[in-house]
Formats: structure tokens, sequence, C-alpha cells
């Protein structure tokens, strides 16, 4: 028994060990468009970017944009895979609800652990929703850690504008 | 006192008064049955709430004391009006409502064949709205509330609404659709519980009893905002008459929020009056 968790505990260093070696310091750079709304009331809305693997499994918040918790909830898909366990924890990215315009999130990969991401395919989500207004979700696979400059153009059509993605 | 004045006599006092939200909420009611037939007394279970997500209840609307306990809303619940206008016109207000933690529910009997209107009714409130220093709009209730220091654009505002829906037990008839004469009401050609999926209905908003004349907002949601992401808000066009049609897209319970606001002649102790409408009205399969 002890033997077999010994040997369990030793592949798992192995492969913390691997992973680091294979990953370096990057830039994941999201740059996101909060449209005007003509709306009355208008609402600034709740947002939240976040990786995950593809698993669906949360790895890391870059932004969580809010106001009262009784709302957290309607970041229905961020709130499921991370808000509501604080898997992995955000409290180092949160802050209050942005106006319209466009925002500039940097993330270099590292996790709350220290540690960097490990290497392999994850997916970007940005979800966006907003009171007495609509819900918005995006997702887009990135590879991490591998070395490999991309950048991504997407578009929202309700609650989010432009939204671009490079990493490097 | 003086930006008041100097306020109501320019020509951007409408502008401004329609900039800023008067009602913060939607609220609404949901009848357990808008259609019913028999020859025996028949009973609607209503809940009422406040809540943006369209027939799915956040807060309690209404009360008769004996509900939960429902902390700041019982000033407003005791000025509600709990009314039932029968299918001959007359209007009562015996109909008891009890908040609970999410909704209020009130029970109301049916005897008489025809509609009857079922409204919880909310007389003038006094509010003011103003500019802060940092530019964000803010708003105080009562007559003249104490102000922070430096304010401007200041408003002196009341807001009142009807929150109803109509039921019909055996053949419709007009006697509860008839307005009141108080605040914005539906009236028009088609009935109110006669709507169907892809057919135009074809209605008249009334302000103080008589067609509307001056400006008004409608917007419809259809139920169930809750479960789909695109809040799907329609705008629709108020002829000069009051006329409006409406065309569902297909059956179930939609929400209509109509408003209009009227300038109060100074001197007076309000500058803008605001009157909303909040109907729930339910359309059935072709």
């Amino acid at each position: 028994m002890n033997k077999i968790r010994f040997s369990f505990a030793l592949i798992c260093i192995v492969c913390a060990l691997t992973l680091s070696a294979l990953t370096h310091a990057q830039e994941i750079k999201v740059s996101v468009e909060i449209p005007q709304i003509k709306a009355n009331p208008y609402h600034k809305p709740y947002v939240a970017i976040w990786v995950e693997t593809k698993r669906r499994k949360g790895v890391h918040t870059l932004a969580f944009w809010k106001e009262q918790p009784d709302w957290f909830k309607d970041l229905r898909q961020w709130w499921r895979k991370i808000g509501r366990d604080k898997t992995p924890n955000y409290d180092a990215v949160t802050g209050a609800t942005r106006k319209p315009g466009t925002y500039q999130l940097t993330w270099d990969g590292q996790l709350n652990s220290g540690e960097n991401v490990p290497a392999g395919q994850y997916v970007l989500h940005i979800e966006a929703v907003r009171e007495q207004g609509s819900r918005e979700y995006i997702r887009q696979i990135i590879t991490l850690g591998d070395n490999q400059t991309q950048t991504y153009q997407l578009q929202g059509k309700t609650e989010l504008g432009s939204v671009q993605i490079s990493i490097k | 006192m003086s930006i008041i004045s100097k306020l109501t006599k320019s020509s951007g006092l409408i502008a401004l008064a329609l900039a800023v939200q008067v009602q913060a909420h939607e609220r609404f009611m949901v009848p357990s049955h808008t259609l019913l037939s028999g020859d025996k007394a028949q009973a609607v279970t209503v809940t009422a709430s406040i809540s943006n997500a369209i027939f799915h209840p956040d807060r309690p609307f209404g009360d008769s004391n004996t509900g939960a306990n429902v902390g700041d809303l019982k000033d407003l619940f005791n000025m509600l009006e709990h009314q039932v206008i029968k299918p001959n016109g007359e209007v009562t207000t015996d109909t008891r409502w009890q908040a609970f933690a999410r909704l209020s529910v009130a029970d109301v009997w049916f005897k008489e064949s025809g509609t009857y209107r079922i409204g919880l009714v909310q007389p003038e409130v006094n509010m003011t709205t103003f500019k802060k220093i940092d530019g964000t709009f803010s708003r105080r209730f009562g007559k003249n509330p104490k102000l922070p220091e430096g304010v401007t654009d200041v408003v002196r505002r009341t807001t009142s609404s009807r929150i109803e829906t109509f039921i019909s037990f055996n053949a419709p008839n007009l006697g509860a659709v008839k307005p009141t004469g108080v605040g914005v009401e539906l009236g028009g050609d088609t009935h109110p519980n006669d709507l169907f999926a892809g057919e135009t209905a074809n209605f008249q908003l009334f302000y103080q009893g008589k067609p509307i004349t001056q400006p008004a907002k409608i917007k419809v949601i259809k139920a169930g905002t809750r479960h789909r992401n695109e809040r799907n808000e329609q705008q629709l066009a108020v002829a000069k008459d009051g006329t409006f049609n409406f065309t569902p897209d297909s059956a179930g319970f939609y929400f209509l929020a109509a408003e209009t606001m009227e300038k109060v002649a100074q001197p007076a102790d309000v500058d803008v009056k605001h009157f909303s409408l909040y109907l729930t009205l339910e359309v059935f399969p072709e």
C-alpha cells in the first residue's frame, strides 16, 4: 500500500517537472468591447472572462466585473464552473462593472499556484449579462504554452462587441 | 429652488425627465387562468411580483398585512389599492393579497359571467431626481427631501402605476375594460382576452380616461426571459390618437409596459408626473 502511494506521488512530481519544463513565460492578451446600448434604464453588464480545459474544468479567471453577489449566478457558465466554488479563486481579478468601451486584459499564463499553465489546448470563455438586458456567451479554443503565436477575432451580437485574442 | 424654476422654463426638461429612470424594476401579475367557462362560481389565483425576469418572481408585490415580513416594501404595499373591476364596471377594493418571500398571492372569485380586471394600483409617490457632483444621477423619495450639497438638474416628480390583468368568465364583455379615468389604461377594438398567435390586436392607450394624446412609450416582452439569452424587448409605435397594434408571433404570456408623463404648470410642488401601466396579456395558439 505504502509503496503504491509512494510511486503515485513520484509520478506526480515527474509530471509536474515535465510540464513546467515544457512551459515558458507567455502573454495572453484579450481585448473586449462592451457595446453602447440604448436602453433606459441601462445597467452596466456583469462580465466574466476565463479559461477552462477542453473538458470544462475551470483553470483561471482573467476578469470578473460585478456589483452585488445576488446576481453573480446570472453569469451562468462562469458561475457553475468557477464562481460558486471559487475554484480556482478569482479574488485578484474582480472589479466593478465597466461602462461601454474597449478593455484590454493581459495574463502571463501563471496560475494561482504560481505555476505556469501546462501546455495544451484550452477554451477561453467570455460571458456578459445585463440587468433588464440580454446575456451573451462566446468561446474560443486556444493553445497555451506551446510557443505558438495566435490571434483570434470574434464578434458578439448583443452584450459583447468586438473581441480580440492574441497569444505569444 | 432657482435651479428648478430655470429647468422648468427650459425646453430641455422633457428630455431630461425621460433620460432619468423613474422605475427601477418591472412589476407584474400572473393569473392562473385568463379564460374560464362554467355554470358555477370559479376562482383564479393570481401572483404578483417585482422582478426583471419576466413572470419569474423576485420580490413580492402587494399585501394585506397578513403576509411575510417585507421590510422596506411595507410602505409601498400599504399604499396599493387592491382593485377588482367587475363585468358591470363596479370597482371593488376588498381583494386580500398575501406576501410571501418572493411573490404575493390573491384568490379572486367570479360569479357573474363577463370580463374582470384585476389590479394593484399605486397612487402618486413623490420622488426627486438630481445630478450629483460626480455627474451621476440619483433620487430621493418623499416630498421636499434633503438633497446632498452641490447637486444640479433637480426635478421633482411623482410616479404612479397600474399593475393589471384581464380575466373572462364565460363570454367576455367590456364593462371592466372601459377606462376608470385614473392613469394609463388599455382599451381599443380588440378585447384583451381575445388574443391569438399571428393575429393583429388593435389597442388604444387611454390617459385619465381619454385617448392619450401626449407621447407614450410601449414595450412588450414575452414570458420566460430567464430561459433565453435575448431579452427580445419590442417597442410598439403609438399613433397620435393612442392607437397601437400588437401581433404576437407565438402563444404565451406577454408583459406590456406603457408609460407617459405630464409636465406640471408652475408654480407647483411637482415638475413632472409619470404614469405607468404594467399589463399581463395571454395569447393562445392559432
